[in-house]
């Protein structure tokens, strides 16, 4: 079989799966959120307990009549939601579930990932420059801001693992941690994933970092003027960026498809590691208020920034002073 | 909050975090407060406001309404139109019609009302997608009269909640009667 | 009072043509109702607010010189809907007031223990959808949304077992209240109390010393004292302005001076200070609903019982104004009466409308962000602003 064609069928299985999974996830968070609330979630459809309801919503919104806004920008409103959604999907591409199994398990693998990964503002902005409207605009103008401010301390610290394994190539740094998590690594690793955890907050819009689509006060941000599939469309890719850098998070640093058992249970380790991640920032999501878009910003510059700085530079230092590999 | 050095702040920061965070898992493990309606019914209370109705007298089985139209002219948003027909021995309400679509459940009429034939029931469960159907006519009141259980809170007792009770005369009434027992106001503790 | 009566606008530099007017209107999430807010944005910092309300205008003033006295108390818990107690109580004791019409004991008692127990749950509501402002439907604020209003249905099921309501009692009416307490209902009730009393204990902890509910709320919406005075906020607002005020103990009304209420004070005057106002008047409240309940009296609960309660009452000539401390600040009744059965004029004083003439002086300069957070601190509501 030649190898692009390989490649394709590899791609449009990991592209489906990904978007089964982020469906499901969504019914997962409300259910989540539900029972922290003394609340009960999704529970009729698909009785019991909603098993139906994400199936339920994406038909919903591909039924819904499609409504473009007349003095929207026509061409840039459309794209936005296509080119929103396609790097948060890209990134699913790097990631290897388990040792050989991934569609692209490049050597320059992290560095795809954040690059790619960060594409997706370009959308946001097209977003709510199209929407002519003036809540949209408002949002971007803050989501502009606010991703470009987080996504520094996002490579840095993200770049900690890298560092430590010496390889930007995923499965390399799974490898890496066969001794034990780099989460475990004395003072670097937990501040490392800590900032991590902060950074991806703020790089797909939770609160306390959700400034820009404010419900309360920009009702729904950039996507105001979004209905039917579009909006089915950027809800895809939020929340299948969400899944990613879970995915990410959990291979950097919880060892990705690492754990007891046969090698066959390695995707189900990775799967649940970054559903972890996810329910943490979950958790983080449903317990805070928000805060302003200034003091995000200075949270970021004055804050993270420096710290992930210097954590990087300690732990090159820690690296170099003890030798190639940890 | 700039008074603390940076590494009291970053404590104090890391504190309140965990106490949030704290909270909302502590609540995650308790029962939900949810009732799944309509599967299962809440316990209302005694006195609960539902849907109005018409009542039956308890020894003769005639209908309680005597026609005087005090609810109609007691009703804040005039909902209540009585036609009164006389009789021989006591009056009957020819028509009684109720807009229940703009009743709004203050319980004045069934406070006016001198042979507790107005009350309330221990539901609110009349939804429709025809508004015309929530336009009750007599012979509908009666018959949810009977398919609910009634309020406790009738006429006569409503009145006597508003007096201290006076033993001497609920004897002269005789126990049995509605407004003359002792537990037309419960005491309070 | 010239710069009260200008229209305030802060300069920061950039000028006419960089100014964008963005309309917080009557339909949004925030809105506390329906109130619209015409801002003047430069980038993110407001420049100019614009109010306009009467969007909720249900003519009450018109309504109340057609319905009799008997039948108005009910439809007078509309106005300030969500602390439905204290609406009514305005009203029927400014007819006892110009009717000179006595209320027994027993009833100001129960009249001091159903607007205690409304306080709370108003506060409870206000604390929720304050939270919910600052945090997103989706976010953290849903979750102290959902816990307020957890403890507010606590306080609702006790009203339902009081009156047979959840929201709009018909509790009061001319001359007494018109039930009284059921069997078990103040065992009941103290059960509730200490149950509120250690959830909040909860809520503040996941409030109080948390960075990001602190830098948006401290420094946030300062009034000073001077202006407070001034424009006539009245409340909480006044209170968390350094104006120890309150209708309570400087009129005291139905029978209030039993009670030695003690009034929160905080001087800085932001959104914070506010925050911990109306926190300190919960735990007031529930001092004040344990004292009503250990010390009631016996007796009749109306001066005019049994078939008088729903009789015509005739209240002489004659004109008066009654106010007492709602939930929201000062609400009063201006009664002019004629002899009949009915009202010759009535005029509400809301207590929203004059704490929302402060939202111009003090949103300018903030952030849009702020302003549903200085917003949810005023805690309007537009039954009580449109009447």
């Amino acid at each position: 079989m030649p190898p692009l064609l390989q490649h394709a069928i590899t791609g449009f299985i990991v592209l489906n799966v990904v978007i089964g999974l982020v469906t499901y996830v969504t019914l997962l968070e409300r259910k989540f959120a539900a029972r922290m609330q003394s609340r009960i979630g999704p529970y009729y459809v698909g009785w019991p307990h909603g098993w139906l309801q994400p199936i339920a919503d994406a038909l919903k919104l591909m039924m819904k009549e499609d409504i473009v806004p007349a003095a929207a920008d026509r061409w840039v409103y459309n794209l936005a939601p296509i080119v929103f959604l396609v790097p948060c999907v890209l990134i699913f591409a790097t990631i290897p579930f388990a040792p050989g199994l991934g569609v692209a398990d490049l050597n320059i693998g992290v560095l795809f990932f954040l690059a790619v990964s960060s594409l997706e503002i370009v959308g946001l902005f097209m977003g709510g420059w199209g929407s002519n409207n003036k809540y949209a605009l408002l949002s971007a103008m803050r989501a502009v801001n606010q991703i470009i401010s987080y996504d520094l301390p996002f490579i840095f610290a993200a770049l900690v693992p890298v560092v430590l394994a010496g390889s930007l190539q995923m499965s390399a740094i799974v490898e890496a941690q066969a001794g034990f998590w780099f989460v475990l690594y004395p003072g670097l690793g937990q501040l490392a994933f800590v900032a991590f955890l902060v950074a991806t907050l703020a790089a797909e819009n939770r609160v306390p970092f959700d400034i820009l689509e404010a419900e309360s006060e920009l009702v729904a941000g950039f996507r105001v003027e979004y209905s039917g599939m579009k909006f089915a469309l950027i809800q895809l890719g939020e929340y299948a960026h969400m899944i990613g850098t879970s995915f990410l998070g959990a291979l950097l640093f919880l060892g990705g498809w690492l754990g007891p058992g046969p090698a066959w249970l390695g995707p189900v380790w990775f799967l649940l590691k970054a559903m972890a991640v996810f329910l943490v920032v979950t958790w983080v999501r449903w317990s805070f208020v928000r805060i302003r878009v200034d003091q995000i910003l200075a949270i970021s510059w004055k804050l993270l920034l420096p710290a992930t700085l210097l954590l990087l530079m300690a732990t090159a230092l820690v690296v170099a002073l003890q030798g190639a590999r940890v | 909050m700039s008074d603390l050095s940076f590494w009291a702040e970053t404590g104090q920061l890391v504190r309140a975090v965990g106490r949030a965070m704290g909270v909302t898992f502590r609540n995650f493990f308790r029962q939900p407060v949810t009732v799944q309606y309509p599967t299962v019914k809440r316990v209302y209370p005694d006195r609960f406001r539902g849907i109005l109705a018409l009542a039956y007298e308890k020894d003769t089985g005639e209908e309680a309404c005597i026609g005087c139209r005090l609810c109609e002219l007691i009703c804040p948003p005039q909902v209540i139109k009585v036609e009164m027909l006389k009789a021989e021995k006591r009056n009957f309400a020819k028509t009684f019609t109720l807009e229940l679509y703009s009743c709004e459940f203050c319980e004045l009429c069934v406070q006016v009302c001198p042979t507790d034939a107005i009350v309330m029931l221990k539901t609110f469960d009349l939804a429709t997608a025809d508004r015309r159907e929530m336009l009750l006519d007599k012979d509908r009141l009666h018959a949810l009269g009977l398919q609910h259980e009634a309020s406790w809170a009738t006429g006569n007792r409503l009145r006597d909640m508003q007096a201290p009770p006076r033993p001497a005369k609920a004897e002269a009434r005789g126990p049995g009667t509605p407004g003359g027992n002792a537990d037309a106001r419960e005491p309070a503790e | 009072m010239p710069e009260t009566q200008d229209r305030q606008v802060v300069e920061i530099g950039y000028g006419g043509s960089e100014r964008l007017v963005m309309n917080m209107g009557p339909q949004h999430p925030s809105a506390h109702g329906v109130f619209r807010a015409i801002l003047t944005l430069e980038g993110e910092t407001v420049v100019a607010v614009d109010a306009v309300i009467g969007y909720l205008h249900r003519c009450h003033e018109k309504l109340a010189e057609t319905l009799t006295y008997v039948q108005y108390p009910s439809i007078a818990s509309k106005t300030d809907y969500v602390s439905a107690m204290t609406a009514e109580l305005a009203y029927v004791a400014s007819v006892e007031k110009v009717g000179k019409i006595d209320v027994p004991r027993r009833a100001q008692y129960l009249r001091v223990l159903a607007a205690e127990l409304q306080r709370i749950a108003s506060h409870c509501l206000w604390l929720g959808t304050w939270c919910m402002d600052m945090g997103g439907a989706l976010g953290g604020g849903a979750t102290v949304f959902l816990y307020a209003i957890r403890e507010r249905e606590l306080i609702l099921d006790l009203f339902e077992a009081l009156t047979g309501a959840r929201l709009l009692y018909g509790f009061h009416q001319v001359g007494g209240v018109r039930y009284d307490l059921p069997a078990g209902w103040a065992a009941r009730c103290r059960q509730t109390l200490a149950h509120i009393e250690g959830r909040l204990a909860e809520y503040e902890s996941m409030l109080e010393d948390n960075a990001f509910f602190l830098v948006r709320t401290q420094g946030v919406g300062v009034i000073s004292r001077e202006l407070a005075l001034d424009v006539g906020v009245c409340g909480p607002i006044l209170r968390g302005s350094g104006v120890p005020y309150d209708v309570r103990r400087a009129e005291p009304y139905s029978s209030y001076e039993d009670f030695d209420v003690q009034v929160p004070v905080h001087a800085a005057g932001d959104c914070y200070a506010r925050y911990r106002v109306r926190m300190a008047e919960f735990r007031e409240s529930i001092r004040l609903v344990r004292l009503v309940l250990d010390g009631l009296p016996e007796g009749a609960i109306s001066s005019r019982p049994g078939v008088k309660s729903v009789g015509q009452v005739r209240i002489a000539k004659g004109e008066g104004y009654t106010r007492i401390e709602g939930a929201r600040g000062e609400v009063g009744c201006y009664l002019v009466a004629d002899g009949g059965a009915k009202p010759y004029r009535l005029k509400w004083r809301g207590a929203s409308f004059s704490n929302l003439a402060v939202l111009p002086h003090i949103i300018p300069g903030h952030k849009v962000a702020d302003v549903v957070a200085i917003m949810g601190s005023v805690d309007p509501v537009f039954g009580e602003v449109d009447r």
